[in-house]
This record gives structure tokens, C-alpha cells and sequence, in this order.
């Protein structure tokens, strides 16, 4: 199979260092297996007999190379170039673009779609799955939600007879840093995100991840896929953690509580702080992303992991591994 | 639902057995049942129940049964399950008096409460509820929390 790759930025080069890394366990499922795309926002790369990966890897910036075109990421799609494209564009919650184009047209010609991109899966998530299922391909996001949990594989394969009653978890690695250096350090709320702002962990403008609103993406995209339901950012409610005083985290601390932001899907849809036993699982700290899950049969499945970052290629290559062994013909 | 009933059985055998079957008849599930067989009192023997029923007219069609088969009833209620919440709330409010004026059927446990340097109020409350009221308990405190420009943060297990 051919695979390109849209959005060539973190994700997107860490993922074609790892894809190189592993090719051997890769051309064991499928011995055709090429990467034949590289697009940035500016235009692409293209050789339909496998690029240079040593090279892209080494460049810093990919419009520099010969053979790039300085033509929309769109024709790559378009002109049947690929078989497989991992859509790494950034997420843009508001109308979706450029990804939501990228990934309706990829599957309208029956083109797998692997994304860890939530801007179009929270606009656009009942339309794309079914144009995914009308053209018999794949579309696949397990990096979009809680980075490296494997949460969708593992209710897709391992939970088939299971009906997911509750589900509850902290979504967002940066507010989680924030309230465990608030808890363990006993620092504000201000100090605390000035010192993840430093550190790379907070964007400039918090109030994406603060407010509750990348937690809330992620709420969507849960609902929708594993519990059926067909539910809009707007349904979720919102409670943003920045009226959290260090001396209500150390009452909460006093009578054996931490203080999470945690997004709820029961009911209602909901992300607001609250209150966790320390000996809970769920109560993990620093960025760590963790997933509880009640269902009828299992009752009580707990994961942690990573969210974000370089741990997110886990979760994208198992999703191009899953589509090979679907897909290749032996 | 469930209800706590106390009969007074005569100590002859049979008993238990007859006072049992109005409770099956009117779809009681029996819980729990203590039958103090060796301390009878005056030729009565005290049975304690625990019955769920799916309503309410079950059980009072199952005490009129009783009743009607000359069973003396020494006791009988519903038994409500009550649960603790812990909430966090931040910022200043008369939390006593929003309980009392506002929260019917809330038993405060605890209130701890705590001012920062800058005299903001953080206020530990931990309440016991009716099981089945722990929903609408949260929601009116919510409620009222965010009508006086405070924050509450409930615990995850509600």
C-alpha cells in the first residue's frame, strides 16, 4: 500500500522517523508498502516509488527539496497518488480546515484515512464515519484522543459484547500538570501555568486546554464513537479550572481528595473539575492522561498513558498497521 | 423500595411460613430476615424483615394482608439509603443557611473552611443525603453556587 503523509509537523516527521525505524515489521504485513507523499501546508512531495525517507527526515524544511510542488496537500488525494493518507494537519476546531477537506475527500475515493487530528472528527464525525463505510475504507483516529491510550482499539476488539454505561477520565495533559504541581507543590494556579508555559507544556493562550474546550473535543469524539451517540461540542458543559485556589486543593488534599479536570459522559456530557480519591486509578499526575470506563459486563476498566506528544506515533502506527492487515491481500 | 418490617410471630410452628406468604404474593425480595426464635416474649417471637418491593403499594397491600391474617405488625418503614458527599467550594457563601433554606432532606456533616492571603474563601462541606436525592442535591447546589459567583467542585463519584 501507499501511504502519504499530510501535515508534515511534529507528528507528522516523528511519525515518518518511526515508520522508517520499523519498516521491517511494517513490509512483513505488507512487502508492497511505500511512503509515497509528504505535504506541508505550502505543497508536497511525491514519488510513486517510495520517497527518499533518510532525506525528508534530515530537512528541515521539506518546500526546499527538489521534486517539492507548490501545489494544495488536496491533489495528492485527488489523483489517486496514494492509497493511505495519516492526516496530521492541526486541529482547528472551528470549521475544521484544512483537515475536514483533506480526509472527506480522501474517503470519498475509497482512500484509508488514519488521523489524530480532532477538528474534523468533532465537526464532522457521523458524516465521515459513513462516508468511510459507503466506500468501503477505513477511518481510524486513536491518536486524536488521549495521545497513546489505546482506548478506541481497545473497545473496537476487546470489548465487542461489552455496552459502555459510564466513562469518565482526564483528557488533557496540560491542565493535569497544572493542578498536580498545584497539589504537590502547593504553588497557584498562576504560577503553576506560568511555569508549564515555560516549559513547552501550555500554549501562550491557555484557555484551549485551561477552559476545558480540548477535553470537551474529546468528550465529542468518545460519545460518538463508543457509545453511538451523535452529540456537538456546544452539548458539553464546561467549567474552566482557573477559579481553582491552591487553598482549595489542599482542603481537598487534607480529606484524601486530589482535584482533576475530568470529563464525564454519562447522562449528561460534561468536563469540570472534581473532586478524586487519592487511592482512585484515575488519579494519576504530571501529563499523564487517564480513561476510566464502566460497562455492563467488565464493570471497571481502567487506562493511563501519555496524551500528547511523541508517545502519539504509538497510536498512529497501530492504526496503519491495522489498516494493512485488513487491507492487504495476501 | 425497600421497607423494615418487625412482626410479632406466636411461637408455634408454621408461623414464619404463613407470614411470609402475603410478602411473596404482593412481589416482595426478601433481604434480610432475623428470627429470634429463643427469645420469645409472652409466646411471641420478634421476626425482622427487610423486604424491597417495587412500589410503595405493594408493601401497603402486603401489611393489610398481614394485618388481615391477625399478624401484629410491630414496626414497619421505609428504609432510606443515605449516601456522603464531599464537595469543594471556592469562594465565600453562607453554606449553613443555603442548606437550610434551600436543601431539604441535607444533613451537614462537616464544614471546614479556609482564607487565602488575597481573602478568597475555600469551604470544604461533606453532606449526607438521601441516596436517591444525591443528583438533585448537586444540581440545586450547583445551582446556587454559581448564583453567588462561587465554584463547586463535587466529588468524581457522584
Amino acid at each position: 500500500m501507499r501511504l502519504a503523509i499530510i501535515g508534515f509537523g511534529f507528528l507528522g516527521r516523528n511519525l515518518l522517523k518511526i515508520i522508517w525505524e520499523k519498516m521491517s515489521l511494517i513490509r512483513e504485513i505488507d512487502k508492497d508498502f511505500l511512503i509515497v507523499g509528504a505535504a506541508n501546508s505550502k505543497g508536497y512531495i511525491y514519488n510513486g516509488d517510495g520517497l527518499n525517507v533518510e532525506r525528508l527526515i534530515t530537512t528541515k524544511d521539506i518546500s526546499k527539496l527538489s521534486g517539492f510542488r507548490a501545489e494544495p496537500a488536496l491533489n495528492l488525494i485527488k489523483n489517486d497518488l496514494c492509497d493511505i493518507i495519516v492526516e496530521a494537519t492541526p486541529t482547528n476546531i472551528n470549521d475544521g480546515e484544512p483537515g475536514l477537506t483533506h480526509i472527506r475527500l480522501a474517503l470519498s475515493k475509497g482512500i484509508h484515512v488514519i488521523t489524530p487530528n480532532k477538528g474534523p472528527l468533532v465537526l464532522a464525525f457521523r458524516e465521515l464515519t459513513e462516508l468511510a463505510k459507503k466506500n468501503d475504507c477505513d477511518l481510524l483516529y486513536e491518536g486524536a484522543v488521549a495521545g497513546a491510550i489505546p482506548i478506541f482499539s481497545l473497545v473496537r476488539e476487546c470489548l465487542q459484547g461489552d455496552k459502555i454505561i459510564r466513562l469518565y477520565g482526564i483528557l488533557n495533559g496540560t491542565t493535569n500538570y497544572i493542578l498536580s504541581r498545584m497539589f504537590f507543590e502547593e504553588i497557584s494556579f498562576e504560577i503553576a501555568l506560568k511555569e508549564a508555559q515555560e516549559k513547552g507544556i501550555a500554549e501562550r493562550d491557555p484557555s484551549y486546554d485551561v477552559d476545558g474546550i480540548d477535553a470537551a473535543c474529546k468528550i465529542v469524539i468518545l460519545s460518538n464513537a463508543l457509545m453511538g451517540r451523535d452529540v456537538k461540542i456546544n452539548d458539553v458543559e464546561r467549567v474552566s479550572i482557573r477559579g481553582i485556589t491552591q487553598e482549595a486543593i489542599s482542603l481537598a488534599k487534607k480529606a484524601n481528595y486530589a482535584i482533576k479536570l475530568i470529563g464525564t459522559i454519562n447522562k449528561r456530557l460534561e468536563v469540570a473539575p472534581k473532586l478524586i480519591p487519592i487511592n482512585h486509578p484515575l488519579c494519576v499526575h504530571g501529563t499523564l492522561n487517564a480513561i476510566h470506563l464502566e460497562t455492563d459486563l467488565a464493570r471497571e476498566i481502567t487506562l493511563v498513558g501519555y496524551g500528547a506528544g511523541k508517545e502519539t506515533i504509538s497510536a498512529i502506527l497501530n492504526d496503519i498497521i491495522t489498516v494493512l492487515k485488513r487491507r492487504t491481500r495476501k | 423500595m425497600k421497607f423494615s418490617l418487625t412482626l410479632a410471630l406466636p411461637d408455634k410452628p408454621g408461623q414464619l411460613l404463613r407470614a411470609l406468604e402475603p410478602i411473596a404474593k404482593n412481589g416482595g425480595n426478601i433481604i434480610s430476615i432475623i428470627h429470634e426464635r429463643d427469645r420469645p416474649i409472652e409466646g411471641y417471637v420478634p421476626v425482622s424483615l427487610i423486604v424491597d418491593f417495587i412500589s410503595y403499594q405493594s408493601f401497603k397491600k402486603t401489611i393489610e394482608d398481614l394485618v388481615s391474617l391477625g399478624i401484629s405488625i410491630l414496626r414497619s418503614e421505609e428504609v432510606i439509603e443515605r449516601r456522603r458527599l464531599v464537595f469543594i467550594l471556592v469562594g465565600g457563601m453562607d453554606v449553613k443557611r443555603v442548606i437550610e433554606s434551600r436543601l431539604g432532606g441535607v444533613d451537614l456533616i462537616n464544614i471546614e473552611a479556609t482564607m487565602s492571603k488575597t481573602g478568597g474563601t475555600s469551604i470544604k462541606l461533606e453532606v449526607e443525603v438521601p441516596a436517591n436525592e444525591a443528583e438533585r442535591v448537586i444540581e440545586e447546589l450547583k445551582k446556587v453556587t454559581s448564583e453567588q459567583g462561587a465554584l463547586l467542585i463535587p466529588s468524581i463519584e457522584v
